[in-house]
């Protein structure tokens, strides 16, 4: 299956987290004032050693044929990534792995150490989401130093420079590659298995492309790039996994003497040949691929997404079947993909079950929210909202969306009180003046997004289809009566109380203030498939008040 | 033996490639950039006078190499008569970050014991004092300003007091700035300017036949007893002289050269043919410089474009529409909107949704082939709103097309024709 490939990356870091966790004080922690301080015999040559290997180095490693039959679509890559790297004890020039989401860049590299068995260092600029974090998990690690309840889960060093992370590191590795040569010396040929390991030790950084978002990211880029020319040490190699290409680095960073190494996404057949691994009943997989690989191999490359994609529909195939093991003729796979042909086409939808792996712009929290929002409301077939909404709220984001959506000039039309209906169908009938004037104004509207409104405009739409819509409403009005009671003050706090929750959620934003008027206008940015059904779980006729062109 | 033989030349070579200071040797012709600048320091070092100098030059063309090597030849020569602290404007651009780096390294060296506690304010004294104290045992300090026009925004207050400190007779120091830009003493401001002695080193790339000679230089191995294999190294270098004088060679050559000629430039090429030498014969050929320049010049938008899928590939020759009408910013709206109406028009391939279509499109923005025209992010417009470019030219994107593996023929139409029946919906 593809996703045996983030399978196996997972056990890596958890093997590699969990070490970190079980060791003991013992290892080289250079906090002093820990409880139990090291004693100082005790940090023997063999403790050195135990947390070297816990730190840098995999538990087992593996074949160069393993290494091949567990990415059997990346053997050019792998010998690429070997070639460069070379034999133990040589010097490379930095490396710069890029691709495509999902094209196995990370575990690729990290089982090619595996099979070198050399000591690396990995960080990701994913998880370590600033400067500080980033130099400080890669100090950590190459401190053998963990964080644990002992050292109130510190950091070795605490650094939030560049200069002092160069320091620091320059330190650290002299340190441990004293500490990897003493290893070495001893060994010979008892301990052949660790021979491979050299003098080397590897910096890997992935996710390198995040680091352009951060506050000075692209002078950081150039001193990562830089590091082998800024700390001169022939035994540091440097690894950098990035999803963006090379070109986008070039700002102001100059000359990069980086070695590229391309991953390309999977053609089909290899994609095939992904799925089939693993597979139970191959004959029966393979003619169900047939069918249905092709298809959605023109939506997405990404295996990670097909994986996903692909079971539901393998059920729906394996449906009219008894028994699963059986292998199929070519009548009963006509059969099958007759069963199957009408649910194809639907299931081209649901491919966005998967979360992205990086959200384009990720420090926008609403794009992530809509993009969850996104998943669930594709993802089921009954029209139901799948989270929790007081009812107030859910009359408040419609409202919100109306006014989002229609012109403020319409207001007055829709919510007379003589009823939405038959005002909408005057309107309609006088907006029908020219047709080009339509089109560039339906132009603008697609171009232009949601609207703003200001926050009378909103309540007073609100007050309006509180007041309209009976049944479930009931509620609302004695909630409304109380609050009267009080004062219509203690409404409105109540109402503003909601729609600042509403904002902190994403599903309505404040956007800058009119130049003329001076007050804070909203945006709804919710699309309106959502308000559909939040309208519906409400029973609010939603359509009767949109105005459409 | 022979494969020994073999590995053992290919790590050889890669030391070689590895250590800028093989490729850039110190020429002993007068007046050569090394022996300029060996003259400039040691005449400050036993003159006992203060000296300034700028190392210019184009990136990969060894202004930080001969530094290195003329230090080095000094601290040798003369190990009590110099110190040298070295900054980085990539590090060290901060002021007062600068000065405490200065002091550390001050300190290190004069196994003194440097406070991480130090105000700006003492860290600054205590490099006049040392100044003093060094100038007192006839010891030069070094300074070397690695990208020394990374220190030139602000207030430019190191290089203020760096300089103002070397006008008095107390001191004896050098101030060394490597650049890559050849303006940089126009950055200076005046105060600073008019204390800089206007002494400058020009670096400019190799020549084509100094290239050449490089490249024999590194890439033949050594005849003599330094290496063990004497005979391999013989037949090694025998093969490499026929690849040279080829044809094919000079052509690699020429394009790599072509596109950058510095020195890094080369060594980056000759190390990943080093790489990809052919591990059974040990030999390097022809084809291992082949695949060098291939992975040393890519196209990488023609890489990314291969990569995507279909319905990615409709979006993007969608938007090269929208482009070519010319109708202004456009966003993912208007794009859905031609894509529907080409769709409509040819009635052909399946209708994908929106939703999918959203999907691809973000994918098309991760891989940056597409861009948002905004940049500010405080805009909270969603996605599918914000105005979006085609970052690659219409004729990459015809390449692209042309040399994906299942591209349908009607993307192609669509890419071509100017006007389709659809454009009046």
């Amino acid at each position: 299956m593809g996703d045996s490939e983030t399978v196996v990356k997972t056990p890596i870091r958890v093997t590699r987290s969990s070490s970190s966790s079980t060791t003991t004080t013992t290892t080289t922690t250079p906090k002093q004032n820990s409880p139990q301080k090291p004693k100082p015999g005790s940090r023997s040559l063999k403790n050195t050693k135990a947390s070297f290997s816990d730190y840098l180095l995999f538990p087992k490693p593996i074949t160069l044929d393993q290494l091949y039959s567990s990415y059997p679509c990346r053997k050019a890559q792998i010998d690429e990534l070997l070639h460069l790297i070379g034999p133990p004890n040589s010097p490379m020039k930095p490396i710069f792995i890029y691709g495509r989401p999902s094209s196995a860049k990370t575990s690729v590299l990290l089982h090619v150490f595996k099979h070198l068995n050399r000591p690396f260092v990995y960080s990701s600029c994913k998880s370590c989401y600033n400067p500080r974090l980033l130099f400080e998990s890669v100090l950590n690690q190459v401190f053998f130093h963990g964080k644990q309840s002992t050292n109130n889960y510190a950091s070795a060093k605490r650094c939030e420079k560049a200069s002092d992370f160069m320091n620091f590191l320059r330190e650290a590795l002299v340190h441990t590659i004293a500490t990897i040569r003493e290893n070495q010396r001893p060994k010979g040929s008892k301990n052949s298995l660790n021979c491979g390991a050299g003098e080397m030790i590897y910096l890997i950084f992935d996710n390198v492309e995040m680091i352009r978002d951060w506050d000075s990211g692209l002078a950081l880029v150039s001193v990562l790039f830089k590091m082998g020319d800024l700390l001169k040490m022939p035994e540091l190699g440097l690894v950098f996994i990035s999803s963006a290409s090379l070109d986008s680095f070039y700002g102001n960073t100059g000359l990069m003497e980086l070695v590229p190494v391309f991953f390309p996404s999977y053609t089909d057949e290899e994609l095939y040949q992904i799925f089939m691994r693993g597979q139970p009943n191959p004959k029966l997989y393979s003619s169900f691929l047939g069918v249905v690989l092709k298809t959605l191999c023109r939506l997405t490359k990404r295996v990670d997404e097909l994986s996903v994609a692909l079971v539901p529909l393998f059920r729906k195939y394996c449906e009219p079947l008894s028994d699963l093991r059986v292998i199929p003729d070519e009548a009963m796979k006509r059969k099958l993909f007759s069963c199957l042909q009408p649910h194809i086409m639907p299931s081209l939808n649901q491919v966005f079950k998967v979360e992205s792996g990086t959200i384009v712009e990720t420090n926008k929290e609403k794009e992530k929210r809509k993009g969850i929002l996104r998943k669930q409301g594709s993802g089921e077939t009954v029209y139901e909202v799948d989270f929790q909404m007081s009812d107030s709220a859910k009359y408040l984001l419609i409202s919100a969306f109306i006014a989002s959506k229609n012109p403020a000039t319409l207001d007055a039309a829709l919510f007379d009180s003589t009823g939405g209906s038959d005002n909408r169908k005057r309107k309609r009938k006088s907006s029908v003046t020219s047709i080009e004037k339509k089109d560039q104004a339906a132009q603008e509207m697609l171009l232009k997004g949601p609207g703003t409104f200001p926050l009378e405009r909103l309540l007073a739409i609100f007050q309006c289809i509180t007041s309209v819509t009976d049944g479930p409403i009931e509620r609302e009005q004695v909630e409304d009566g109380l609050t009267e009671e009080v004062g219509s003050c203690g409404l409105m706090s109540d109402v503003l109380l909601q729609l600042s929750t509403l904002c902190n959620a994403n599903f309505i934003c404040k956007g800058g203030s009119c130049p003329l008027e001076g007050s804070t206008r909203y945006r709804a940015t919710i699309d309106e498939d959502m308000v559909m059904k939040i309208a519906r779980s409400v029973n609010f006729p939603l359509a009767k008040y949109l105005y459409r062109r | 033996m022979s494969t020994g033989a073999a590995a053992d030349a290919q790590a050889l070579l890669r030391c070689r490639l590895s250590d800028p200071r093989f490729s850039l040797s110190p020429s002993p012709s007068p007046d050569s950039n090394y022996s300029k600048l060996k003259f400039i320091l040691s005449n400050s070092i036993f003159e006992s006078c203060n000296n300034s100098v700028l190392l210019l030059g184009p990136r990969g063309c060894g202004k930080t190499t001969v530094l290195e090597l003329v230090l080095r030849k000094l601290q040798t020569d003369h190990p009590d008569r110099l110190s040298v602290v070295r900054l980085n404007g990539l590090l060290h651009s901060d002021d007062r970050c600068a000065l405490k780096e200065i002091v550390r390294q001050l300190c290190t060296d004069h196994q003194l014991i440097f406070s991480k506690m130090a105000s700006c304010d003492d860290n600054s004294q205590f490099m006049l004092s040392m100044l003093r104290e060094c100038a007192l045992a006839h010891k030069a300090i070094i300074f070397v300003l690695d990208e020394f026009d990374l220190f030139t925004p602000g207030k430019q207050r190191l290089l203020y007091s760096l300089l103002d400190a070397m006008q008095s007779v107390q001191s004896q120091a050098v101030v060394v700035g490597v650049s890559c830009r050849l303006d940089a003493d126009q950055l200076l401001e005046k105060r600073v300017r008019s204390r800089f002695s206007h002494r400058k080193l020009l670096f400019l790339p190799p020549s084509m036949e100094d290239l050449q000679r490089l490249l024999r230089q590194i890439l033949f191995l050594p005849t003599d007893s330094s290496f063990r294999h004497s005979d391999f190294a013989v037949k090694f270098n025998a093969k490499l002289s026929v690849i040279f004088n080829g044809e094919g060679f000079i052509d690699i050559l020429n394009s790599v050269v072509g596109v950058d000629n510095s020195v890094s430039h080369l060594l980056n090429f000759l190390f990943c043919a080093v790489c990809n030498m052919d591990s059974g014969s040990g030999f390097l050929s022809l084809g291992s410089f082949k695949s060098a320049m291939l992975s040393v010049q890519r196209q990488l938008k023609l890489e990314s474009l291969q990569d995507v899928s279909i319905l990615e590939l409709y979006i993007l020759v969608c938007m090269k529409r929208l482009e070519a009408k010319d109708c202004g910013s456009y966003n993912f709206n208007s794009i859905m909107k031609e894509y529907k109406g080409l769709q409509d028009a040819s009635q052909t391939g399946a209708y994908y949704s929106r939703q999918v279509c959203l999907r691809a499109f973000e994918h098309l923005l991760e891989c940056e082939l597409v861009g948002f025209t905004d940049n500010n992010r405080g805009q909270s417009l969603s996605i599918e709103f914000r105005a979006v470019v085609l970052l690659i030219s219409s004729h990459e994107l015809y390449q692209g097309l042309r040399s994906s593996r299942n591209c349908p023929d009607i993307l192609l139409q669509w890419f071509d024709r100017e006007n389709p029946k659809s454009h009046a919906y």
